[in-house]
């Protein structure tokens, strides 16, 4: 007896006579290899008959900015058009454009103002230019998807945060070379220096690694530029995503702000109906005052930004007056500025009994005490600078390739700066957009991006998605990079494909709003579909494999056991992730990793492009390294037989699966 | 003016006849026991890093800062395992390195961050020793050496199956400019070249006899515990549990307790620099100078409490003095220098060695000759 395949759904039981049909899986491969090319060339079409065929590099993406000591001029990084715009603040025009790297996504400038240091996500290198001719001097490679940087008070050091490589490069900026990297959390974004000099600060995009029915705990690194060296890292409970960084003058309290997301992912989905499932505010983090904490201590509050009924989300930018009055975040989900009374947000700390302030990171109400006011901005407003003289916020509107200028005296935007990106939209632009915003969910609470931070990444949580019993059926998110060819989608293999997962199922279980329309799915299809894994970095440039990722590769491919026994086709790596379909068979298995609270037994086999840089692994995400899924959760060899592999060819294997 | 550069001249010769004529001996101790709150027991190993020192013992990592205990770290803290038997601080990131009965650590921060055989490209969860290399991390374990590369994240072994390991039990690692040594304990000492990627091992060609078999054979015994780089003389030396060994790329000297001023053949650990070697023997502390050939054996006398000094020159004379403080224990099993001073770890507790001149704080030594040698305790 055959599976029935149109129930890919294969247990344990069923695996013999699944061995049969193997040739079918190859044959069905096949078909959809076919098949996708097939419907890339439809909704090219589709995009021909709109005239709307602009490649993403046609558009800006302003992301990360700096404003010149003197004020004249804003430097703006723009991820996607790879370059670096020079506008005058004055007549806010663009006066020069420099071509950098590939995907810069951060930008700093030398204390005496005279360099701009740009970092190139893709190409991981930093960019330096002459700031008065705009001609870049040198190009530094660092480590693994630079974006974050600033230097030291000096101008000396330049310190650079790499979100691949989970580290920091330390780089003398005379000699342009690395000296070091020093290891970070995970998934470093963005750094600040701090206004004494003495610390840079690094903010983590993700939470560490860990149990995925704990909540997750972030970390704020802490480097001491004396040494250059880590001085402390700061857990930041409850929380993810924590972006750009300010400090606010010790006059002012001489917090650090930091923007964040506030996940509930192990209560149900379903709870977003009742409000307070995502939440988004900000850390507020200082130095221990009492001496007895000792050094490297730091007090860590958590306040939020949303209101009651209406979400901020994706908290992004963060800038404050030059005396602290006023601090500025951008919800980059919300396209709305707050802007917030410093003196007031301080009061509610202090008044706070220290037993009580915990409290402060979950109520909602908080925000109603120090938000002065909401400012409406352009779409996917991300990083934010104020002027040397607090009049101007200059905010950079990613979505649509402007500057929102807000004028701090009357807390208005005063112009808008058009980076002279097109004007046409694409259907792949469109789709972005709607990736970006939240207003598609219920209260606002969240957008695609929420879950899936820096453009399609997992936010490495498991989320309880799929029923309302508490702690059943709770699965790991997943990257959306490279998913092109990879149907059907969700752990349980119930998408057929992307307008299925990202239409009505979207808006009725996920953003509990009237969701998308049919043309918004397929832009966010076509933008979704678009969406790339960056080059791999395990795997050198010229494609030679190290001798442990050869000797994985052929574990991977082997058909024998060590000792020459065949091994059955389905308990073969590449059986269920089969190179031609993105190492992924696109069917669901039983692998014994199904828990007592899991419902199904069967999981879609994820692919495997990429698997290197999203930990934690397995359908609930209860792997938190590459190694536990054999040496913990395959007892049994029903996850492939790997029971004959000793350690060093255990460490081969994932050599291997870390270059894909 | 001439005869004030004669006095001062005069002065100067006289003080360097003094010096020569007082040498200078660790006489002065600082102990940490149980008794001042330490973890009882065993130090495993203790490692300096500026004023802060690192000691590895059975009941977890201790801390000290300007000499004072500042933290105990254990399981609680995330340590791996309790019994803490290597320490390695990279000079370049500032992060610790710690080698347990549990894995390898990571501190840095304020936090750690494990390594197991489960969950990392471990190779046993056994960690004996722990160095830096650069960037990289190498780690001895029972079941071969691992180099981590943290950077990429990549685990690499090295055991009998793609290096020349008789055993794949490695105790200890000294890394040099061009090579990392390894102490195998059954494997005598093997070599890691680093420009060229090859392995050289080093052992007893007699096997596991205790036998000196022939001038210049090689190393004493294949069941080394410790390897120490010198890179002042370009000299490894080797401890084994029967005797010590060095090799300067031409040349091989054995030490026996017989022909020597060790004080037993069962080392622990050596360590070198300059002219100086250290022996960590199970019967005291030793220091050869390899200039003077004299050796200097430490130990606690078990009925006065007092330290024994016991000099050992090269024309065969023996000298014994005493001092007021001594060593923990003389069962010694790790030493590591701060500047001038050693930190000594014991069989029961941690050791703070200060050097003085013998005149200046000896006030009730007996320098007299020793009586046939060498005293077992």
């Amino acid at each position: 007896m055959r599976t029935p395949f149109a129930n890919s759904a294969i247990r344990g039981t069923q695996r013999t006579q699944f061995y049969l049909s193997v040739a079918d899986l190859f044959v069905v491969s096949v078909l959809m290899l076919l098949w996708q090319p097939g419907v890339a060339a439809a909704l090219q079409r589709r995009d021909s008959d709109a005239g709307n065929t602009l490649p993403r590099s046609k558009y800006l993406s302003p992301v990360a900015m700096q404003l010149s000591p003197d004020g004249r001029w804003l430097y703006i990084a723009c991820e996607d058009s790879d370059q670096v715009l020079a506008v005058d603040a004055r007549t806010q025009q663009v006066t020069r454009r420099l071509r950098v790297g590939q995907m810069p996504r951060g930008i700093a400038l030398s204390p005496d103002g005279n360099t701009l240091y740009v970092s190139n996500e893709n190409s991981d290198d930093v960019t330096e230019i002459d700031a008065q001719t705009f001609q870049t001097r040198q190009t530094v490679p660092v480590g693994w998807g630079p974006v974050g940087l600033t230097t030291d008070r000096s101008g000396k050091i330049l310190y650079v945060a790499n979100t691949l490589g989970d580290d920091i490069s330390v780089v003398n900026l005379q000699t342009g070379r690395e000296l070091k990297r020093l290891q970070a959390g995970h998934y470093p974004e963005y750094v600040a220096l701090s206004r004494d000099g003495s610390r840079v600060y690094v903010a983590n995009l993700l939470a560490r690694i860990a149990s995925a029915d704990e909540p997750p705990v972030s970390e704020l690194t802490i480097i001491d530029t004396k040494s250059e060296t880590v001085a402390a890292r700061v857990n930041v409970p409850g929380v993810i995503q924590m972006r750009h960084i300010a400090e606010l003058p010790a006059s002012a309290g001489g917090y650090l702000l930091i923007p964040f997301m506030r996940p509930k992912n192990l209560n149900p989905l379903v709870q977003i109906q009742q409000g307070w499932y995502l939440t988004h505010g900000m850390a507020v983090i200082r130095p221990a005052a009492n001496a007895a904490d000792g050094p490297g201590k730091y007090h860590v509050a958590e306040v939020l930004l949303d209101d009651i009924d209406r979400y901020y989300a994706d908290g992004f930018g963060v800038a404050v007056t030059p005396n602290g009055r006023w601090a500025l975040v951008t919800a980059s989900g919300a396209n709305v500025v707050s802007v917030i009374n410093t003196a007031k947000l301080r009061r509610l700390l202090l008044s706070q009994p220290p037993a009580r302030q915990q409290e402060l990171a979950n109520r909602l109400d908080a925000a109603s005490h120090f938000v002065a006011e909401r400012l409406p901005v352009g779409r996917n407003p991300t990083d934010i600078v104020t002027s040397s003289d607090g009049r101007f916020a200059y905010i950079a509107d990613r979505m649509d390739d402007t500057v929102s200028v807000v004028d701090m005296e009357t807390m208005q935007v005063a112009s808008t700066i058009d980076l002279g990106g097109p004007k046409e939209i694409s259907r792949q632009r469109s789709g972005e957009r709607l990736f970006f915003d939240a207003s598609h969910c219920y209260q606002g609470q969240m957008a695609c991006a929420t879950c899936h931070p820096h453009e399609g990444l997992s936010d490495g949580l498991a989320w309880s998605l799929e029923t309302p019993q508490l702690g059943r059926d709770v699965v790991e998110n997943r990257t959306l990079f490279s998913i092109d060819g990879t149907s059907p989608f969700k752990w349980n293999g119930k998408n057929p494909n992307l307008q299925t997962q990202d239409g009505p199922r979207t808006a009725m279980y996920i953003f509990r709003s009237q969701g998308f329309s049919s043309t918004e799915v397929n832009d966010l299809v076509t933008y979704l579909l678009a969406l790339r894994l960056p080059r791999n970095p395990h795997l050198a440039a010229n494609g030679q494999l190290t001798d442990a990722q050869a000797r994985g590769r052929e574990i991977f491919f082997r058909d024998k056991t060590m000792d020459g026994k065949l091994i059955p086709p389905l308990d073969r790596c590449y059986t269920c992730h089969s190179p031609l379909t993105h190492y992924t068979s696109r069917v669901s298995m039983d692998v014994g990793t199904a828990t007592p609270d899991d419902t199904i037994q069967a999981f879609d086999v994820p692919q495997l492009e990429g698997v290197a840089t999203r930990p934690p692994y397995l359908h609930n995400g209860e792997a938190l390294e590459l190694e536990d899924i054999w040496t913990k959760f395959n007892p049994d060899d029903k996850h492939g037989i790997t029971s004959d592999l000793n350690k060093a060819q255990l460490n081969d294997l994932i050599e291997f699966l870390k270059i894909l | 003016m001439r005869h004030l550069f004669w006095i001062v001249g005069l002065l100067i010769v006289t003080a360097g006849v003094a010096g020569a004529q007082n040498p200078s001996y660790y006489i002065r101790w600082v102990n940490y026991t149980r008794a001042n709150g330490f973890p009882p027991g065993e130090v495993y190993c203790v490692t300096v890093d500026g004023n802060r020192v690192w000691a590895g013992t059975g009941h977890g990592l201790v801390l000290l800062e300007d000499g004072r205990v500042k933290k105990i770290f254990t399981t609680k803290d995330g340590l791996p395992g309790m019994a803490v038997m290597s320490v390695a601080v990279d000079k370049q990131t500032g992060a610790v390195w710690i080698g347990t009965f549990g894995g390898l650590s990571r501190y840095s921060g304020g936090q750690f961050t494990s390594y197991t055989n489960l969950s990392s490209g471990l190779a046993n969860d056994l960690v004996y020793g722990v160095a830096m290399q650069g960037r990289y991390v190498w780690v001895a374990t029972t079941a071969g050496v691992n180099r981590l590369d943290p950077y990429t994240g990549t685990w690499e072994i090295f055991n009998e199956s793609n290096a020349p390991f008789e055993e794949p039990w490695a105790y200890g690692i000294s890394v040099g400019a061009e090579k990392v040594y390894f102490a195998v304990w059954g494997g005598g000492v093997l070599s890691y070249d680093l420009a060229n990627h090859y392995w050289k091992p080093y052992t007893d060609p007699d096997g596991e006899m205790e036998l000196v078999l022939y001038r210049n054979q090689g190393l004493i015994h294949n069941i080394v515990s410790s390897v120490s780089w010198n890179p002042d003389t370009k000299t490894f030396w080797a401890s084994t549990y029967f005797g010590l060994s060095s090799y300067d790329g031409r040349n091989w000297h054995n030490y026996l307790k017989k022909d020597s001023g060790l004080p037993s053949n069962f080392i622990n650990a050596v360590q070198s620099r300059g002219d100086e070697v250290w022996a960590c023997t199970q019967k005291g502390l030793s220091e050869l100078n390899t200039k003077t050939n004299t050796w200097v054996t430490y130990r606690p006398d078990a009925k006065s409490g007092r330290g024994d000094i016991l000099v050992s020159r090269a024309d065969g004379s023996k000298h014994q003095m005493d001092s007021a403080t001594t060593l923990a224990h003389n069962y010694i099993l790790n030493l590591d220098f701060q500047g001038d001073d050693i930190w000594v770890a014991t069989a029961n507790g941690l050791s703070h060695g200060m050097r003085q001149t013998a005149k200046q704080s000896l006030p009730t030594q007996r320098d007299k000759p020793a009586p046939n040698g060498d005293r077992e305790k």
